[in-house]
């Protein structure tokens, strides 16, 4: 009955409060077995019992519980309603049972995923089972044919409405079940190469007909276009054009990577632009485009910097192209075109030559920059910063421009470099300024046709013709407009560059190339080599602006006495100075685009002074001004040309005395700065070229009138430039003056066409301003003169200067009396320095300062800053002024009065202090006895604590010397280590032991069984006990050995062997037991000779196994193993033959018994 | 302007040992300078030597404070302490309770602090024990009392208060009139 039996727990409610567990398990036990009854009591505060209820736990089966249910539920028992319900499980057998699943669970899920694993890993996957066997514990998953675990798939087909069962056991092509669309492969033979298509580019592209390539020929024409385009545009926006640099740069840089390409490439792009300039003919503005295009072409070829002058020229070109245009060349668009292309060639050349002595400038200036390093001021760090960056480039556009020329044309170097020996020649013809003016001018103009019939370029005369007249129209305009003359100017630059090789022998260019290249190397402010660059620097000028040479004559003439003023400014005063002025003039010389030779004489003239090239831009702008004032022309031309070399010898030689001497470190101060200044500025104008070409690009394309915008916007940009907050307020002037100018040279403009005329005014008003300058050039002779001495007072006149030279500007009248004044105004800065004082104020006070802030004696101490505090009440009048008399009454009392307040409130304070801090004992609750006294306690604490200096020998005493026992203990833990490992060893050779002892007591339990006499034998070896105890002995020496092996370590194994070898021996007092027992055989009795026979056999198979043993043994038995043998002994003895053959011979017997006694008995009954 | 009476100061000592205990005599004994308490206006300022020589020559009806305010004896005399004196509480605090960030806002407008903003408190903190607040950033924002002592703070409700609110940084905007 015991049929599903389940252990059940039940709630038994509604009992009274009397009931026990016996009562429960009596009234329970009827349904099923009672295993557990536990009565529960609830209570309620007081402890008067409210409930009480029981927990059975029983075995019963269902209908059992249904009655018991049905019975007991709800009646009456013992004074209390039952409710009987079936309960949770006790939470103890739940947890257990929960242990018990999980711990099932586990080995299931451990078992499971090894299933798992082996099913899904890629090896496992094929199950060897038969296909269509489900995957056990996986729903849908069936091996498949080829014995793959596959999943069964229910596909819904999309038609009807049926869900095919996909069984992959059952196909062995699975996708044909699936899909038959799979199923129509194409085979690959029958595969189509081509694509269905029209016509059109795509699908012809697809098939992989390609036209043929024509692209890169249309970008070439695309991009020039472009850049034509952009070039009109350019006229328009310079940001424009600015935005194009880069690309062009790039394509240069390229170039010029691969210099020896640079031919074909130049040469490539030249055709083109012809072309581009055919195409572009039609349209009107072709000069201007071309010019442009021809620019671009000069930018492949040149590098940036050669960019920026290339800018200029630039602006030049498009000037010259623009007037021509005018003029002539609409209608012959072939001819502008080459003449275009031939003057940009020669630009090039004038270019690269400019380049180069650009370069050299720069290269100088750099020099005078490093020199001066140090002496800059921090204002000048951006410029300086500037500079270097320039000068990278500089360097950089010399190697090209050097590349590049001798990769062109290392004649027109050649030239180039004739053209500076030629100008040294004109220098010393040069005495005579009028002369040289006309040499020049005569020069110019042979040489121009001599240019044309030496030009390289086999342009046709008429082209030639052309030019020349452009050039000659340039010189023209360079009367009337500064800014046209210096284009003219590269111009003739650039034909003069082609004329000197024919006029003179190349052997001199060589000459004077070296000489360049001296000058660029050699960047010492030696006098000679700077006279020689300010004769070459001279030359170039004077040959390009032959027609100039008056002005710049003079400009030389007031370098050098600015350069004496120079010097002498204030660092600050004079900087300001100098971009005031440098503005202006540079302002004016980038409009006039002259920058390029300016440049050159400037940074020329920056190796031999640096101020200088900031006034040879005055001059400049006086002369650009000249036209507009004559006057200023006049002022300019008063110094006599030859005056100027002699001049800048001695300025140079002053310099240099000035950078010598070190008392004059204030001039070198400013020197340097100047230096770096021009430097900048010619710097910056090449750097700023961009802009001002830019500027100059547009304003010359749109029109003549822009000159003045020209010189607007390069003075804005100048002034943007400058950053001395000093100068700006005089840049708007110089702005405003620029206006002036700008407007006059409007005004200007429109009498372009009467050039002529405008060329004699010039030279007349270039003679007159020479005289005006030489009277100027006296007057600052004279000034100069006394000025040296006092460096200190010019900036401020200079000040005064830079601003009369502004309004000189604006009226002709008041320049010519304010140049005389500026000088007078020196004169007496330098004999009364007072009258401009605030410089001279801070001089002083600079002065005082370093005194000021040095204690007075008589305020030294404790007494003098009582004395100080008491004058410093009555400010510095002298009559207040406070004596050390009264200090010494007043101090002295106040002193006592204020230590006896002090010591006052201090105890004062002590006593509130104290008070306070019994406060907080009390408060705390803590003994702060000595708590004032704490901190000397603790001072005097820490003074008892020995700083401890390693350095210090006394001190190693207090060192703690490291011992070397953590060493031993190292040796020794490895020691115990060892032990502990071998330890093991000893154990096993226990085991050995044990193992020997066994088959002794096996052998001596064989004797035994065999004697049968246990206690003789233990008796009688009376000699034996000792061999016996030895034996033990033995196995306990044997024990000991090894572990007295162990612990001297290191040869283990060989000791183990021999141990092992040893207790192969202990074997032995089996055969010492046998040799024994003929002694036992004394006592013992007739069985003997058994015992000898089996001891034989014993002994003969446990030595030869003994023999063997030596070699090898091992823990496990392995076959003929000699430890086997006792056992072989023990179970398959002799004695057991003999007693099977005994009992086999006995059961015959008994057999025969048997059945004797059975016929005997059947016998018996048959006769019964 | 006079120094505290011995009564005063105890007063005014019991309360502030609550929070710094025995650094309480760091406050009376600096080694920096001379500090002391005086009293002006019902308030107690912590003042160095200098200053009160300073502010001697101030008329005490003109003188509107000097150095540090502690707090404030009320007309029963007993001591509150305001929250200026946060800064002086703050290093020598024994017992300190941290908020979390989300809590910051509620502490700072006044209200108490309750264990759902509890950050983090100084262990074995008593009950009513005198605690500064933190941020979780280690910035003081005030002090306050334990409501639970440590261990009651990890029994009770999240809802429960556990630090009551005494005095925050959010005075200064709150109170700015009364602060001197």
């Amino acid at each position: 009955m015991k049929v599903n039996r389940e252990m059940k727990r039940l709630y038994v409610g509604g009992l009274s409060q009397n009931i026990s567990e016996a009562d429960l398990q009596n009234q329970f036990s009827r349904f099923g077995e009672v295993l557990d009854v536990e009565i529960i009591t609830r209570k309620d505060d007081q402890g008067n019992p409210q409930k009480v209820f029981a927990y059975i736990n029983i075995s019963v089966a269902e209908a059992d519980l249904k009655k018991c249910m049905s019975v007991l539920n709800k009646t009456k028992w013992k004074g209390g309603t039952l409710q009987i319900q079936l309960a949770k499980e006790n939470f103890l057998h739940r947890l257990a049972q929960e242990r018990k699943e999980a711990k099932a669970k586990k080995e299931k899920s451990t078992t499971g995923n090894t299933n798992l694993l082996e099913k899904i890993g890629g090896v496992d996957f094929h199950m060897k089972a038969v296909p269509g066997t489900e995957v056990p514990g996986h729903k849908n998953w069936v091996v498949s044919k080829f014995g793959r675990v596959l999943p069964i798939l229910h596909l819904k087909n999309q038609h009807k409405r049926k869900v095919i069962k996909y069984d992959p056991s059952k196909y062995c092509h699975n996708l044909k079940k699936i899909g038959e669309d799979f199923t129509n492969t194409i085979p690959i033979s029958s595969l189509t190469w081509e694509l269905e298509g029209g016509n059109d580019p795509m699908s012809k592209k697809r098939r992989g007909e390609f036209s043929d390539f024509h692209g890169p020929p249309k970008k070439v024409i695309k991009v020039q276009k472009d850049e034509s385009s952009i070039g009109s545009l350019a006229m328009s926006t310079r940001p424009r054009r600015v935005i194009e640099r880069p690309p062009l740069t790039q394509q240069q840089a390229a170039e010029k990577r691969t210099c020896d390409s640079i031919t074909p490439s130049k040469s490539s792009p030249v055709p083109v632009s012809d072309t581009q300039k055919l195409k572009n003919l039609p349209f009107k503005t072709s000069s201007l485009e071309t010019a442009k295009k021809r620019n671009s072409i000069s930018d492949d070829d040149i590098d940036s910097e050669d960019e920026l002058r290339m800018m200029i020229a630039k602006e030049e070109n498009l000037q010259r192209t623009t007037q021509p245009s005018i003029n002539e060349s609409e209608n012959d668009p072939f001819e502008v075109v080459r003449d275009d292309f031939k003057s940009g060639i020669h630009k090039l050349h004038s270019l690269i030559g400019l380049g180069i002595k650009n370069n050299v400038s720069c290269h100088d200036s750099d020099d005078d920059i490093m020199r001066n390093d140090t002496e800059y001021d921090s204002g000048d760090t951006d410029e300086i910063i500037a500079m270097k960056k320039n000068v990278a480039k500089v360097k950089n556009s010399t190697e090209f421009s050097q590349m590049e020329k001798s990769t062109k044309k290392i004649s027109l170097k050649n030239r180039e470099n004739c053209e500076l020996s030629d100008h040294c020649i004109k220098l010393q013809r040069k005495s005579n300024v009028e002369s040289a003016l006309g040499h020049g001018l005569k020069s110019l103009n042979c040489k121009s046709p001599s240019n044309s019939s030496s030009s390289e370029d086999a342009d046709s005369a008429s082209e030639l013709a052309d030019s020349e007249g452009d050039e000659e129209y340039n010189a023209m305009m360079k009367n009337c407009l500064r800014v046209n003359l210096t284009l003219a100017d590269l111009e003739q630059l650039a034909g003069s560059d082609l004329k000197v090789p024919n006029g003179d022998t190349e052997s001199d260019g060589p000459e004077t190339t070296t000489q360049c290249k001296f000058d660029r190397g050699s960047k010492s402010p030696k006098a000679p080599t700077c006279l020689h660059r300010g004769r070459q620097c001279i030359h170039p000028e004077e040959i390009v602006a032959s027609l100039l040479e008056g002005e710049e004559n003079t400009c030389g003439k007031q370098k050098p006495k600015e350069n004496n003023l120079k010097p002498k400014f204030q660092a600050f005063k004079g900087v300001g100075c100098l971009y005031e002025k440098e503005s202006m003039k540079k302002s004016l010389k980038d409009s006039v685009a002259s920058s390029n030779i300016n440049k050159d004489q400037n940074s020329m003239k920056h190796e031999d002074l640096s101020i200088i090239p900031m006034e040879d831009g005055s001059p400049y702008v006086n002369g650009s001004s000249g036209e507009l004032t004559p006057c200023q022309h006049a002022k300019k031309a008063n110094g006599p040309n030859y005056i100027q070399p002699q001049k800048r010898q001695i300025t140079f030689e002053s310099q240099d005395r000035k950078a010598v001497s070190p008392s004059s470190s204030e001039n070198r101060s400013t020197i340097p700065i100047s230096r770096p200044l021009e430097g900048k500025k010619s710097l910056g104008l090449s750097a700023k070229t961009h802009n001002i070409g830019f500027d100059k690009d547009s304003c010359h394309s749109t029109t003549k009138t822009e000159a003045s915008r020209e010189e607007r916007s390069d003075s804005s940009s100048l002034t943007s430039l400058k950053k001395s907050p000093k100068v700006s307020s005089k840049d708007t002037w110089e702005i405003k003056t620029d206006f002036s100018l700008s407007v006059s040279n409007s005004s200007d403009l429109s009498a372009k066409g009467k050039h002529a005329e405008d060329n004699e005014k010039r030279l007349a008003a270039l003679e007159a301003r020479q005289k005006a300058k030489e009277a100027q050039k006296k007057l600052v002779h004279n000034a100069l003169a006394k000025l040296d001495g006092h460096p200190e007072d010019k900036p401020t006149h200079i000040i005064f200067g830079s601003d009369s030279e502004c309004e000189t500007e604006e009226t002709s009248t008041q320049e010519q009396s304010h140049p005389g004044e500026e000088r007078v105004k020196e004169s007496v800065g330098k004999t009364s320095g007072k009258l401009f004082d605030s410089s001279d104020d801070e001089e002083s006070d600079s002065e005082d300062d370093s005194n000021r802030f040095k204690i007075k004696p008589q305020f030294e101490g404790r007494a003098g800053q009582k004395l100080m505090d008491l004058q410093s009440h009555f400010g510095t009048d002298d009559r207040f002024r406070m004596d050390s008399r009264f200090l010494e009454s007043d101090s002295e009392e106040e002193q006592e009065e204020v230590n006896e307040k002090k010591t006052a409130e201090e105890e004062e304070l002590a006593e509130e202090k104290k008070k306070a801090l019994n406060v907080v004992q009390s408060v705390l609750q803590i003994n702060l006895s000595n708590s004032t006294n704490k901190g000397s306690a603790a001072a005097k604490k820490f003074k008892d604590i020995i700083h401890y200096d390693p350095t210090k020998q006394d001190h190693a005493t207090y060192e703690r010397k490291r011992d070397d026992k953590p060493k031993e203990s190292k040796a020794k833990r490895k020691k115990k280590r060892e032990e502990a490992e071998k330890l093991p060893e000893v154990s096993k050779e226990m085991y050995y032991n044990i193992a020997m002892d066994l088959k002794e007591i096996f052998q001596t339990t064989k004797y035994t069984s065999e004697k049968e006499e246990d206690t003789p034998w233990n008796e009688d070896c009376g000699q034996e006990n000792p061999e016996e105890i030895q034996d033990p002995a033995a196995l306990s020496s044997g024990a000991e050995q090894p572990s007295g092996f162990t612990f001297s370590f290191f040869d283990s194994d060989s000791k183990d062997i021999k141990e092992e070898t040893y207790r192969v021996e202990t074997v032995k007092p089996g055969k010492i037991v046998w040799q024994e027992d003929p002694r036992f055989q004394d006592s013992s009795s007739e069985e003997e000779d058994v015992t000898e026979e089996t001891d034989h056999r014993k002994s003969s198979p446990g030595e030869a196994p003994l023999l063997e043993k030596e070699t090898t043994r091992f823990f496990f038995f392995s076959k003929n193993d000699e430890r086997l043998q006792g056992s072989d002994l023990f179970w398959r003895g002799v004695g057991s033959n003999i007693s099977r053959n005994s009992w086999e011979a006995r059961t015959t017997n008994l057999r025969m018994d048997c059945r004797k006694k059975h016929k005997d008995a059947k016998r018996k009954m048959k006769p019964k | 302007m006079r120094p505290l009476t011995e009564e005063e100061t105890r007063v005014m000592f019991e309360k502030i040992a609550k929070y710094i205990g025995e650094n309480l005599q760091l406050l009376v004994d600096r080694p920096d300078g001379t500090y002391c308490f005086r009293l002006h206006n019902d308030r107690v300022y912590y003042v160095s030597e200098k200053i009160m020589k300073l502010a001697a020559n101030i008329s005490g009806d003109k003188l509107v404070s000097l150095g540090t305010c502690f707090g404030k004896f009320t007309k029963t005399h007993k001591f509150r302490l305001h929250i200026t004196a946060l800064d002086y509480l703050a290093p020598y605090a024994k017992y300190k309770v941290w908020i979390k960030p989300g809590a910051e806002q509620s502490f700072l407008y006044g209200n108490h602090v309750l264990k759902s903003g509890l950050g983090r408190i100084t262990e074995n903190t008593s009950q009513y024990q005198g605690v500064v607040v933190y941020s979780m950033a280690d910035i003081p924002l005030g002090f306050g009392v334990a409501a639970k002592s440590t261990q009651d703070c990890r029994k009770v409700d999240p809802m429960a208060i556990v630090v009551f609110h005494q005095a925050d940084v959010g005075e200064y905007v709150r109170h700015e009139e009364t602060l001197t």
